[in-house]
């Protein structure tokens, strides 16, 4: 067996862990009369159920989580979706808040450091972790300047630099399969094409929700 | 359980690394009879309701608007695809992945619709199957921890434990609750009140055709 003693050891408590954590949590959704509180408290049955996944300890148990986590965030998005247009509808209409920009100090100077930190270690790391160390520099640059009041940089390219960056990532997990020899130049690829990828979806969350918001007919 | 005596004949294997997927005519013809109706439901248009008003002879139609109805057929061509990747799929865990999505898809279906009651349904639908994505996640790993595969081709050759019979009814409660079939029916029931038919009617097509698969699955592990 692969699995070392303690780790097997770990196994039962681990699901009796699991178990009673979802119990608990089962038992609060049923106090709870409120929502949105339901919701949140719900959020702890699917990191129960992460907790009962990852008790079996072994490499699939870790491909597993991903798709576990993957689809507990999915719904958890799609709930909270249904909860606020519902009560966008019971609302019905409600004043647009305009908003007010925010003028601090801070806002000025720490976000050009910031993100030029973020982004030089994103880039130093590549790779997946790098594109979201460097995405969440360049979303924090953004949102500040927003806050400011400030026009952004045009970002409509940029989803196009995104799928491309997407497919040298593609094309370098190829070269490793069909000509391993050249595994430097498909380890570059790759790195960097994901790292750029995740980076620019990173800085796309920020633009996603404005065009959203402007399309609903709020914001600017 | 053996295969054989489930589903028929076994005619023949995929092999893709560790997913073996197994055909035999059972699931074959879940298969293509899942892919049927999804075309004819991808082809078809939404069907307009017409409510009486109260207290005037008048009636009112209610109608689902273009945007709102190529939102509703795609996501019920996507129902209907996972819905035919659980019932061909050979290993547990894309098993209950496929059923967390149809899961998560029938929420979407409902979720743009404007009655406050019908939203306050897929709200309820929706935690509920959130809280069986433990039971349901919960059983595959405990199948996984206690036997060491998820391959259901490998799983129908081991003679089933206590531990496994327990997983298997964990797996029993995840799948109902992901598709809301009783005891949890009465929020879906709710659901289906919106204008939207037939992009409504994958949403009970799928639950259907989900218990009888998981049957299948569930004897196939435990016994």
């Amino acid at each position: 067996m692969m699995v070392p003693e303690f780790t097997l050891s770990l196994f039962q408590p681990a699901i009796y862990t699991g178990l009673i954590a979802g119990f608990i949590a089962l038992l609060g959704i049923s106090f709870q009369k409120n929502d949105l509180s339901a919701l949140i408290i719900t959020d702890i049955v699917g990191i129960a159920m992460l907790v009962i996944v990852a008790a079996v300890g072994t490499d699939l148990a870790e491909a597993l989580i991903l798709p576990g986590l993957v689809v507990e965030l999915a719904e958890i998005m799609a709930i909270s979706e249904i909860l606020i247009s519902r009560e966008m509808r019971i609302l019905g209409e409600v004043p647009v808040v305009e908003p007010r920009p925010m003028e601090l100090e801070v806002f000025r100077t720490a976000p050009n450091f910031l993100a030029l930190i973020l982004i030089a270690y994103g880039v130093f790391l590549t790779g997946f972790t790098g594109g979201a160390v460097a995405g969440a520099g360049i979303l924090f640059y953004v949102a500040t300047r927003r806050a400011r009041g400030l026009p952004t940089v045009e970002w409509d390219g940029i989803a196009g630099i995104s799928g491309v960056t997407w497919c040298l990532w593609l094309a370098g997990f190829l070269i490793f399969f069909t000509a391993p020899q050249l595994w430097l130049p498909a380890l570059f690829m790759s790195g960097c094409g994901i790292l750029i990828k995740v980076a620019s979806k990173m800085g796309l969350i920020g633009v996603l929700a404005r065009e959203e918001i402007r399309e609903a007919g709020g914001d600017e | 359980m053996d295969i054989a005596s489930l589903g028929g004949e076994l005619l023949g294997q995929i092999p893709f690394g560790d997913i073996v997927l197994y055909l035999t005519p059972f699931n074959l013809f879940m298969f293509a009879a899942v892919l049927i109706f999804t075309f004819l439901i991808a082809i078809s248009r939404t069907e307009t309701q017409v409510e009486t008003e109260f207290g005037t002879l008048g009636n009112r139609r209610v109608e689902v608007d273009t945007a709102e109805f190529r939102i509703r057929r795609f996501l019920a061509i996507v129902c209907g695809l996972a819905t035919a990747g659980a019932m061909v799929t050979g290993d547990l865990f894309n098993f209950t992945l496929f059923v967390a999505l149809i899961g998560i898809v029938n929420i979407g279906i409902v979720s743009a619709v404007r009655q406050v009651e019908v939203l306050d349904a897929a709200f309820q639908y929706g935690l509920i199957a959130m809280m069986a994505s433990l039971p349901l996640f919960g059983g595959a790993a405990l199948v996984l921890g206690s036997s060491g595969t998820l391959s259901l081709l490998e799983l129908s050759g081991m003679a089933g434990n206590p531990m496994i019979v327990f997983a298997a009814l964990l797996l029993l409660m995840g799948v109902v609750g992901e598709t809301g079939v009783a005891p949890f029916y009465a929020t879906k029931a709710e659901m289906f009140r919106t204008p939207g038919s037939p992009f409504i009617l994958i949403i009970h097509l799928s639950s259907l055709l989900v218990i009888v698969r998981a049957i299948e699955v569930l004897l196939i592990v435990s016994l």
